[in-house]
């Protein structure tokens, strides 16, 4: 059962992002048919999973819930600024009840309150509306109620089973019983094909039915009815009325006439007198319009797989990438021909089967919009700050690891927004500002790197500010000689915070060093802009996945080493001489005086004795910084391993993939070897 | 009125929610692993509806209904069986074999109930 809750429960949020989505978006669509019939389809079913899965509280919140929605989707009340807002407190609450171990007190309490607060507003809807006077027990049927006022049709069923219909344990009388819930029903058994006692087959069915039904049912209700035994049956459904003849005596005295004469039921018959009948129904009635029955034939266009599975999946593709390199290197060596060209075949399949399992654990930044457009709103609100929120390039697509570690951070930065970065409305006009602050988040691919920047059009950043608040941290002292940007990066240090009053909202001791921690984990860079007067913007780079990265393969004293191929900038050959009799560890390339380090003397190897070995320059916080190595192999796809515990300390491997030779290649981690290798 | 139900099924968490509802509405359930399971389950005890699953290792539910039907004692007994949407074969095969109806999965409580209203009262 738990397993079950458990599936449940993670369906349960799913169902409750998309509800808090769609209601956030009604409130600027608040005419969208199709937006409200979606908000009813997720309230009931939540409502349907709370009751199955024991969420009593939560089934009973989303009935009242469902009730006020299917008021407003018949235009009985109009979605009011305050429905929604109780509408997206009531979404908090939701989430709390899956959290069925943590019942308190607290959470009864507000529980309580919330239910009686639904049942205001519907009281409040009903009273506007005397026809519908209904009390809470009543409103369960309340669907019921409205299609009760449609119109009626009358249909005739004709149920002839066959004989043995009965050996696959069907009751043909509970099926007859059936039709009574759905209208005013009249069912005529017809026995006369029954036998004399002594011959008769108590395991077999002689009696037919000719049945008549008054129902708002569309006729594939009817006929579902039957399912169960419609190869075992000869059935006939007719619409014979568009109104009901069952309470006019005139039809059902004819039809009983008929019947107890033994007379068969004939539908040409029937119908004329249907037609003579209904010319007696005031024809101005207004025309109901029947909703057509829509079929029940939904194509399954995505499916849910556990995590767990993905995950196991891109193991197995990062094995088989990794095998792969194995076969094509014995392929090779091989020197035959057929098996290079297999061996080639399966890599374009590897390679294509990578890409797909690479794109299934692929999201969709717009996955976390929710969360972040609710924080705005909710915020602002409690600021009183008027901000508009507007996402660009939500449809880039970045791994689940990675989006479920970067909602975090980008509240953070969010929150740091609104709270010290757009000002009060006051404020921006005296600065000749719109009225309304803006915040954007921007997203979008560049090269192997996803781009996503947080915008905002507030005061700024003022350096001066960062600066004293440094040297009275003891960050930096007085003396410091810093560009601009070098003490705007001073915000990303640990333990700073400008925050001149400690509110609710930030300055709660976790800062921008814990951003960018969380960030570098991921492989990822984040970097500041700001401008006085004009606004901020945080860009955080990523890189599309974690598990497996393009490098380069290069060699030092015989072992080797992958460059992530996303911080290389240029390859250059150099002289052995200028790498070793150096001073202050500069090169000259491309004209260019370019920091460098030996990895030879860093790692503690003996100077080998080759004339030319190849720098790589990669990128290290807008600087150029060699890395010089005794060569460079080649461009390598690396399916990522991790070290075991004991490489956790130290700064220069990230990690470490297999070769198709089955040696092992260590991954630098450059930015944080050069950081390490600087303060050395 | 409650009713004597076996559910047939290999997969514990379709036991426990099938159980589970049914048990809400006032049945009294009894589980079974497969087909194997279920006929030893039977054993001459008085039931009155059965609910099988179709795939199961040892005994499957389209032999579990043969086996049932077979059975002088349960030739009337009313047999659903569990189907996915695109099982249309197994579900020919299913009634071949003497099964009264079947419940599509996944289903929610209200169409589970709904399904044996129209084969047990």
């Amino acid at each position: 059962m738990e397993q079950f809750k458990q599936k449940f429960i993670e369906e349960a949020i799913d169902l409750i992002n998309d509800l808090e989505n769609a209601l956030l978006f009604i409130e600027s669509n608040p005419d969208d048919k199709d937006l409200l019939n979606k908000i009813f389809r997720i309230m009931h079913s939540l409502k349907g999973g709370s009751d199955m899965f024991g969420f009593h509280k939560m089934d009973k919140l989303t009935h009242y819930l469902e009730t006020i929605y299917d008021y407003i989707r018949n235009d009985k009340v109009k979605l009011s600024e305050s429905i929604l807002s109780f509408s997206l407190n009531t979404i908090d609450h939701l989430r709390k009840l899956l959290d069925i171990d943590n019942y308190d007190d607290q959470l009864e309490k507000n529980h309580q309150n919330i239910i009686s607060q639904v049942l205001d507003i519907i009281k409040e809807i009903e009273s506007e509306d005397i026809a519908i006077n209904i009390d809470d027990n009543e409103l369960a049927g309340n669907s019921a109620n409205i299609r009760n006022k449609e119109q009626l049709f009358t249909y005739y069923i004709s149920f002839i089973p066959e004989e043995d219909i009965m050996i696959n344990g069907t009751n043909p009388l509970f099926l007859i019983d059936e039709m009574h819930t759905l209208g005013k029903c009249i069912a005529f058994p017809r026995s006369h094909k029954i036998s004399e006692i002594d011959k008769f087959d108590a395991t077999k069915c002689f009696t037919y039915w000719d049945i008549f039904l008054a129902t708002g049912e569309g006729i594939n209700t009817i006929i579902d009815i039957f399912i169960f035994v419609d190869d075992h049956c000869k059935l006939e459904v007719h619409k014979i009325s568009e109104h009901n003849l069952l309470e006019e005596e005139a039809f059902t005295g004819i039809i009983r006439e008929n019947i107890k004469t033994n007379k068969s039921i004939n539908l040409n018959d029937l119908q004329e007198l249907a037609r003579d009948l209904e010319k007696i129904f005031d024809t101005t009635k207004k025309e109901t319009e029947i909703k057509a029955d829509k079929s029940t034939d939904t194509i399954i266009s995505s499916i849910r797989v556990s995590s767990d599975k993905i995950d196991s999946l891109m193991n197995l593709v990062s094995e088989l990438v990794t095998t792969q390199a194995r076969l094509n290197l014995l392929a090779d060596e091989s020197m035959n021909p057929k098996l290079v060209t297999v061996a080639e075949e399966i890599q374009k399949l590897s390679r294509q089967l990578r890409d797909t399992a690479f794109s299934i654990s692929l999201l969709p930044i717009e996955s976390m919009l929710t969360r972040f457009k609710r924080l705005v709103r909710d915020l602002s609100n409690e600021m009183s700050k008027d901000i508009v929120f507007e996402a660009e390039g939500t449809e880039t697509e970045l791994d689940k690891t990675i989006i479920q570690s970067l909602t975090d951070p980008l509240l953070h930065i969010l929150r740091n927004s609104i709270d010290h970065g757009i000002e009060n409305k006051e404020t921006r006009l005296k600065n000749k500002k719109p009225e309304k602050g803006l915040i954007k988040l921007k997203a979008f691919y560049s090269g192997a790197n996803v781009h996503i920047s947080i915008i905002d059009d507030g005061k700024g950043i003022d350096p001066e500010k960062i600066k004293q608040k440094a040297i009275q941290n003891g960050l930096i002292n007085s003396e410091s000689n810093l560009t601009d940007q070098e003490i705007l990066n001073l915000v990303f240090l640990p333990g700073f915070s400008t925050a001149e009053s400690v509110s609710s909202v930030s300055g709660r001791g976790v800062g921008m060093d814990v951003v960018k921690r969380k960030i570098s984990d991921l492989r990822g860079d984040v970097e500041i802009e700001s401008e006085v007067g004009k606004g901020t913007t945080i860009t955080i780079k990523l890189p599309l996945t974690l598990s497996i990265i393009d490098g380069l393969l290069t060699e030092i004293d015989k072992v080797f080493y992958i460059i992530p191929l996303t911080v290389v900038d240029k390859i250059y050959a150099a002289q052995h001489n200028d790498l070793v009799d150096t001073y202050n560890n500069l090169i000259t390339l491309d004209g260019e005086q370019v920091p460098f380090y030996y990895m030879r003397e860093e790692f503690s190897i003996e100077e080998n004795n080759v004339e030319v070995e190849q720098i790589v320059v990669v990128n290290f916080e807008n600087n150029r910084i060699g890395i010089a190595v005794d060569k460079v192999v080649g461009q390598y796809q690396a399916v990522l391993k991790p070290l075991g515990k004991h490489y956790k300390n130290q700064e220069f491997i990230s990690g470490a993939s297999i070769l198709g030779d089955g040696t092992v290649a260590l991954v630098m981690d450059t930015n944080k070897m050069i950081k390490k290798l600087s303060v050395d | 009125m409650g009713k004597q139900i076996l559910i047939v099924d290999d997969s514990e968490s379709i036991r426990e929610v099938v159980t589970f509802t049914l048990e809400n509405a006032g049945h009294d359930v009894t589980k079974a692993i497969d087909g194997k399971d279920a006929l030893s389950q039977l054993n001459g005890q008085e039931y009155d509806l059965i609910i099988t699953d179709l795939h199961m290792p040892i005994m499957d539910g389209i032999e579990l209904i043969r086996e049932v039907r077979a059975t002088e004692q349960y030739k009337f007994i009313p047999i659903l069986f569990l189907t996915t949407e695109s099982q249309a074969a197994k579900k020919q095969e299913a009634r071949e074999a003497g099964a009264t109806g079947w419940i599509v999965k996944p289903f929610v409580p209200e169409k589970l109930l709904a399904a044996i209203n129209k084969v047990v009262r």
